[in-house]
C-alpha cells in the first residue's frame, strides 16, 4: 500500500532547494519543468550533490545506477541501448512509465547522450516520490505502525523513534523491473 | 640577440607499470596486448563498486638496504619507491652518472604525494577527541610516525630524487592529474630549450591503490564497476567502457640538449619537438563538450614543433575508458586531423595498463618512442564493440609494425588541465 506521509508539493519544495543550493542558483527560476542540465546549467557532478542532498533531507538512499543500467544487466546486453547507442522502444517505454508524471518526451531511438539533459525537476520530485511510497506497513524495529513526521521531511517511528527504512533506489529500479518481466 | 632554442633529445627512459618492472618487459607485454588488471590485494575492497586495479609487482623496485639508503626510506612513499625504479634505469641508460657538472642537471616530477591510511587518521583522532590536541601524547606512543609527514608531500619526492641522482640544477613538482606526466616532460623541455640547464630528469608517479585514494573516484562514479573479468574492465573506445581503471607505476625520461648529447657521445633515443598545455576553464569534472581544452593543447604541440596537422602519423591517446573522455578525445582528433584523422592511427596503452594518473603521461612517452624505435604501434585492446561517436583506427587488439617517425601523446586531467607531447624519430 503506498503511504503518503509527505505532500507532492512538499516533495517539490525540497528537491527545488536542493538543487538551489546544490547548483548556487536562485530558488525562483526553478520550475518543475526545467531541465537540469539545459535550462539551470547543472554539471555532471551537481547531480550527485543534490542527490546527497535529498538523501539528507528525507534519509532515502537515491539509486547509485541509471534505469538503462539496470536493464541491460536484468534483460540483457543491448536491451536498453543499442549497437549505435540509441535508445531501445523497450527503453523508451521502461523510462516513459517510469516518470509517467514529469511529461518527459522519451523516444526510442534517441541519443544516450540526450538523455542526461532530459532530468527535469518533475522528474527527480517522481523518484523521491517513488522512494518514500516504500515506507513499510510496520516499523522494522518495534513493529509499531504509526509513523510520525519530523520537520516535514523525516518520517519516524511514532512508538519507539526509529528512522522510518526505506526500499533503497538500486533496490527498487530493480523490483520495479522484476515486476515488469513477470507481468509480460 | 635573441639566441636559438636549443634542440632537446631523449637520451634516457625508463618504467615500472603493472605489465613491465621495467621499459622492456612493459613494451613486449603491451606488444603482446596482455591485462595488467587485477582484483586488488593492496587493501581490502569488500563492499566497494570497483574491486579492481593495475598493481606493480614489488620485486621491480630497488632495494634500498643495499644501497645503504634506509634513512631515505623512511620519508618514502610508495611512488617515490617506483619513481626511483624508473630514474635508476633512465639513469643507467643515459649514463647520467658520467656528467660532470651536477648544477646543470634538473629534475621535473609529476606526483600527488601519498594518502594519509585510514589507521594513520583513526589514530590520530584519538589524540584530538576532546577538542584539544595532545601532542605530547603522541609523540610520547611512538605510533604514529613523523616520517608520514614527508609521505605526504609532493615535494619531498621531488627533493630525494635530487638528492639521489645528484641533480643540482631546478627541482620542482607538477601537481595536474592525469596531465602531470606530460607535463612534467613539456615544462622540463622549455627549461633545456631556454638554457637554463643541460638535462632534466623529468616524469611522473603515482601509487593510489589504497581506500583513501579510491574512495573519492568511487563516490564520483570515475571508475568501471561493470566488467565480466578484470582484464576486460579497461576498453578504452569501445562501446561498453564504463569508467577507467586505477592503476600505479611510473615513467621517466632523461631529456638533454642536443649540443650536449652528441657531444659526451650519449645516445639518442628520439627528439622531444614540441609541447602544448592548456586548460578547458569549463567546468571540474566534465569535458569541453567540443573538446576545445585538448584541441588547443594538441595544436600547440603541432605548432611548437614547427609542423602541421599533417605531419602526424600516430597518436598515443588519452583514450581512459570512460565515456566521455575517449568520445571527445575522438572529436578532438578529428577536429584537429580534419580528413586525414581516420587515416591515423590512435591507440590507448591504458588498455592494458589501465590508469596511472600523474605517471601516464610519462609511461605513455617512454612507449611513443619504443614504438617508433622498434617501427611499431602498440594496441587498445578490449576493443570488441565499435561505438559510433568513436570513429578513428584505434589499432584494436593487436599491435601493428609501421614505421613512423613524428608522433603524439595525449593526457586530459580532471579539472580540464590538458598537455600533449610531439617526439620524433632523432634526425641530424
Amino acid at each position: 500500500m503506498k503511504q503518503n506521509l509527505i505532500p507532492e508539493q512538499r516533495v517539490l519544495e525540497e528537491v527545488t532547494k536542493a538543487i538551489a543550493e546544490g547548483i548556487d542558483i536562485h530558488p525562483a527560476i526553478i520550475k518543475p519543468e526545467s531541465s537540469l542540465m539545459k535550462d539551470l546549467g547543472a554539471e555532471s557532478l551537481d547531480f550527485l550533490d543534490i542527490n546527497y542532498r535529498l538523501e539528507q533531507s528525507f534519509g532515502i538512499k537515491m539509486a547509485r545506477r541509471s534505469v538503462l543500467d539496470h536493464m541491460e544487466e536484468l534483460f540483457g546486453e543491448e536491451s536498453a541501448i543499442d549497437s549505435d547507442g540509441k535508445l531501445t522502444g523497450k527503453a523508451a517505454e521502461v523510462l516513459s512509465m517510469r516518470y509517467d508524471g514529469a511529461g518527459l518526451q522519451i523516444q526510442a531511438g534517441m541519443d544516450m547522450d540526450e538523455l542526461p539533459s532530459m532530468v527535469t525537476v518533475s522528474s527527480i520530485v517522481e523518484v523521491v516520490m517513488n522512494l518514500l511510497d516504500t515506507l513499510p506497513d510496520k516499523c522494522v524495529n518495534c513493529g509499531a505502525g504509526n509513523w510520525s513526521l519530523q520537520e516535514e521531511t523525516r518520517i519516524q517511528c511514532g512508538s519507539c523513534n526509529e528512522a522510518a527504512s526505506f526500499t533503497s533506489g538500486d533496490d527498487l529500479t530493480q523490483d520495479w523491473l522484476k515486476q515488469i518481466q513477470e507481468s509480460k | 640577440m635573441q639566441q636559438k632554442e636549443k634542440r632537446v633529445v631523449v637520451t634516457g627512459y625508463g618504467m615500472i607499470t603493472p605489465i613491465g618492472k621495467d621499459s622492456r618487459q612493459t613494451f613486449e607485454n603491451a606488444k603482446n596486448g596482455v591485462s595488467g588488471i587485477s582484483l586488488l590485494s593492496s587493501f581490502e575492497t569488500e563492499g566497494l563498486p570497483c574491486r579492481i586495479g593495475g598493481q606493480v609487482d614489488d620485486s621491480g623496485l630497488n632495494d634500498f638496504t643495499a644501497k645503504g639508503l634506509q634513512g631515505i626510506e623512511k620519508c618514502s612513499s610508495r611512488g617515490l619507491k617506483l619513481m626511483i625504479s624508473a630514474v635508476s634505469e633512465a639513469a643507467e641508460s643515459a649514463g647520467l652518472d658520467s656528467i660532470q657538472n651536477r648544477n646543470r642537471i634538473g629534475v621535473s616530477l609529476g606526483y600527488h604525494g601519498e594518502n594519509p591510511s585510514v589507521e594513520d587518521l583513526v589514530l590520530l583522532h584519538r589524540y584530538g577527541g576532546a577538542g584539544v590536541w595532545d601532542v605530547s601524547g603522541l609523540t610520547k606512543t611512538g605510533v604514529y610516525s613523523f616520517f608520514n609527514f614527508f609521505r605526504r608531500k609532493p615535494d619531498v619526492a621531488t627533493s630525494i630524487l635530487s638528492i639521489l641522482f645528484n641533480c643540482k640544477g631546478s627541482s620542482f613538482t607538477i601537481v595536474s592529474a592525469c596531465a602531470a606526466g606530460s607535463q612534467a616532460i613539456g615544462e622540463a623541455l622549455g627549461i633545456i630549450r631556454e638554457g637554463r640547464a643541460d638535462a632534466m630528469i623529468a616524469g611522473g608517479s603515482e601509487s593510489n591503490l589504497n581506500f583513501m585514494g579510491f574512495v573519492g573516484f568511487v563516490l564520483i562514479r570515475a571508475l568501471s564497476e561493470r566488467y565480466s573479468s578484470p582484464e576486460k574492465a579497461s576498453r578504452p573506445f569501445d562501446r561498453k567502457r564504463n569508467g577507467f581503471v586505477m592503476s600505479e607505476g611510473a615513467g621517466a625520461l632523461v631529456l638533454e640538449s642536443l649540443d650536449h648529447a652528441l657531444e659526451r657521445k650519449a645516445p639518442i633515443f628520439a627528439e622531444v619537438l614540441g609541447y602544448g598545455s592548456s586548460a578547458d576553464a569549463f567546468r571540474i569534472t566534465d569535458i569541453h563538450p567540443k573538446g576545445d581544452g585538448a584541441v588547443f593543447a594538441m595544436q600547440r604541440a603541432i605548432a611548437d614543433a614547427g609542423l602541421t596537422a599533417s605531419d602526424i602519423e600516430y597518436i598515443n591517446a588519452h583514450g581512459t575508458s570512460t565515456l566521455q573522455n575517449d568520445q571527445i578525445e575522438t572529436l578532438a582528433i578529428n577536429r584537429v586531423l580534419g580528413e586525414r584523422a581516420k587515416d591515423v592511427p590512435v591507440s590507448s596503452n591504458k588498455s592494458m595498463m589501465g590508469h596511472t594518473i600523474a605517471a601516464a603521461g610519462a609511461i605513455e612517452a617512454g612507449l611513443t618512442i619504443m614504438g617508433m624505435n622498434n617501427g611499431i604501434v602498440l594496441p587498445t585492446i578490449n576493443h570488441e564493440f565499435p561505438d559510433p561517436k568513436c570513429d578513428l583506427d584505434y589499432v584494436p587488439n593487436h599491435a601493428r609494425k609501421l614505421e613512423h617517425g613524428i608522433a603524439l601523446s595525449n593526457s586530459f586531467g580532471f579539472g580540464g588541465q590538458n598537455a600533449c607531447l610531439c617526439f620524433g624519430k632523432f634526425r641530424q
